[in-house]
């Protein structure tokens, strides 16, 4: 009976010994950015789901789970339970890009597009569900970046959607500077350049001439690209730029050259 | 022909000195654990495990190569925790109910073994088998995540030469992009964790059988502390900050003493470049034989005294 009553003294003194260690060490995890806060899900929040994440190790199956339930609920264009599941998901892995992305994209372009498509929606109706669920997509994107600070993905994401969805180039150009700074690849630089043009004040066109011109002078494949050429010139007249700094004039099409076909629209 | 040489009588042999701890009768008993279970047909959801990879691997929808990557590692990696810890406890439970009711116990304990060498065989049979069990599934969702890669990987390449943009940039960067979420090492430091976790909850199972009167008495306490050793980290949360009222840290404080903090072995490795620092997991090794270790001594005190 004494180990016995020595046993149940060990195992609640060994409890309160390593309950500062253990958070020591959960802080430490978390510092180096290996270890996840608790779920942040609010109680008004299914309970049920959030007692489910809880069990650590299983956040990324409910979160495999729910992105599985959100496809479907894509394929029904239930945007609701779409947003809903793509919520649950990024709660459950908020260090995943790829989750912020699908999520933003279900709501800034696929729902969008329903609702601007939807001939039972008065045209008043129809835009403003459009731009609520491009806002949507981009408070997902922003959530996102309070996870993943300067992530690549989520910044080109946000320029796309700024340049196509809620054209303003300013913040576009903004969200393509930064991913180019994050490692995007160059394209996302002249994706920049391109919408300062479009800016159209005088720092935003010197910084997009700078961009461009800096191609330019790379040489070729840069030097046959229409969007640099065309947008050199524009600035070249907008800025002044002394004849003789002067792209040539453009040569003639060549009508032999078989057409590209189309790339896909979507972000790669 | 015999020799008609007188024989010289050799002296008697001294009785050998009997070993207060032998680690050759710890491992005879580990050996004697695993072939027990391993009759037991335990080891039955590697095959489902096979499946459940397999499927994750090929029968999703058509999703972009990440989400597909993504998709099988979590899949894989959900089922191989609920199997390792569905295991642990279960083959656990049943080990010393199953010496009694075999009148094995009473074999090895009437010989010179230490009744702490009795549980440390059976913890280490354990751990052996589910240590072998966990490298199986680690080489099979090894195997599955590089054919899938390959696979998406040329798929990709295939679908930009078809749309004349294979520039070497673009194809590095396809290839970096699939790689990323790959067959990495943080797919064998995730399936290292799991297998710490299910020491922990192993030598948890083990001490309460010690004093548990039933099989299910053991599994269905041990379900309950294990369910809410996930949940620790919260618990401790609940107690340090001043948010909550007077019950919940009660209540909090309590179940961060009693239960085991099995989130610490959950590790977030998309955010991993290199991989999990050594240091980070030698520190969770370490974490976890301190739990083994102090289970298996409050153990040793609680089986001592039990009477068979």
């Amino acid at each position: 009976m004494k180990k016995r009553i020595l046993g149940v003294i060990l195992f609640l003194a060994f409890g309160l010994a390593r309950f500062p260690l253990e958070q020591a060490m959960t802080m430490s995890l978390r510092e180096q950015g290996l270890k996840q806060s608790p779920p942040q899900v609010s109680w008004l929040e299914d309970f049920g789901q959030m007692f489910l994440a809880s069990l650590g190790g299983l956040r990324g199956l409910v979160a495999s789970v729910g992105y599985l339930e959100a496809y479907s609920a894509w394929e029904r264009n239930d945007w609701g339970a779409v947003d809903n599941r793509m919520t649950l998901v990024t709660r459950m892995k908020p260090y995943e890009p790829t989750y912020w992305d699908d999520a933003a994209w279900h709501m800034a372009y696929n729902a969008a597009s329903y609702f601007k498509r939807d001939k039972e929606l008065r045209a008043a109706i129809q835009n403003k569900l459009f731009q609520d669920h491009v806002q949507r997509g981009i408070e997902i994107i922003n959530e996102g970046l309070q996870y993943l600070p300067e992530n690549r993905r989520l910044l080109e994401t946000l320029g796309y959607i700024y340049k196509d969805r809620q054209p303003n180039p300013t913040l576009a150009a903004d969200a393509f500077l930064r991913a180019h700074a994050a490692g995007s690849l160059d394209f996302m630089e002249r994706l920049a350049a391109y919408e300062l043009v479009k800016v159209g004040d005088r720092a935003s066109s010197e910084k997009a001439y700078e961009i461009l011109k800096r191609y330019y002078d790379k040489g070729e494949p840069f030097t046959r690209m229409e969007s640099i050429q065309r947008d050199l010139r524009v600035l070249e007249n907008r800025l002044n730029i002394p004849p003789a700094q002067r792209l040539p004039p453009a040569p003639p099409k060549d009508t032999t050259v078989p057409k590209r076909p189309m790339l896909r629209k979507s972000n790669p | 022909m015999s020799s008609t040489s007188p024989t010289v009588a050799s002296p008697p042999p001294k009785p050998r000195q009997h070993a207060a701890f032998s680690l050759f009768r710890v491992w005879t008993l580990a050996t004697h654990t695993a072939t027990q279970l391993l009759r037991m047909r335990i080891l039955a959801f590697l095959a489902v495990f096979c499946l459940v990879a397999l499927g994750a691997a090929f029968f999703f929808p058509q999703l972009s190569p990440e989400q597909q990557l993504m998709q099988l590692k979590d899949w894989s990696m959900g089922s191989m925790m609920v199997a390792s810890i569905v295991f642990s406890i279960t083959a656990t439970a049943l080990l010393l109910p199953k010496d009694l009711e075999d009148r094995t116990l009473y074999t090895i304990l009437s010989k010179p073994v230490p009744r702490y060498e009795y549980l440390l065989g059976k913890l280490f049979g354990m751990l052996l088998l589910l240590f072998c069990g966990l490298l199986l599934m680690d080489l099979v969702l090894s195997l599955v995540l590089w054919l899938k890669q390959q696979v998406l990987l040329s798929g990709m390449i295939a679908m930009l030469e078809q749309q004349q943009a294979a520039t070497p940039e673009n194809l590095a960067f396809v290839e970096a992009s699939i790689k990323k979420y790959g067959l990495t090492s943080s797919v064998h430091v995730q399936v290292w964790t799991v297998f710490l976790q299910a020491s922990v909850v192993t030598a948890l199972t083990l001490l309460i059988s010690t004093f548990a009167s039933t099989t299910l008495f053991t599994i269905v306490t041990s379900v309950a502390f294990t369910i809410a050793g996930f949940g620790v980290a919260l618990m401790r949360e609940w107690v340090l900050k001043g948010l909550y009222g007077w019950t919940e840290k009660t209540v909090g404080a309590l179940l961060a003493i009693l239960c085991p903090d099995l989130g610490m072995f959950n590790l977030t490795t998309e955010l991993t470049k290199g991989g999990v620092p050594l240091s980070v997991l030698g520190q969770l090794t370490g974490y976890a034989m301190m739990y083994v270790a102090a289970y298996m001594v409050v153990s040793h005190l609680f089986f001592v005294e039990k009477e068979l």
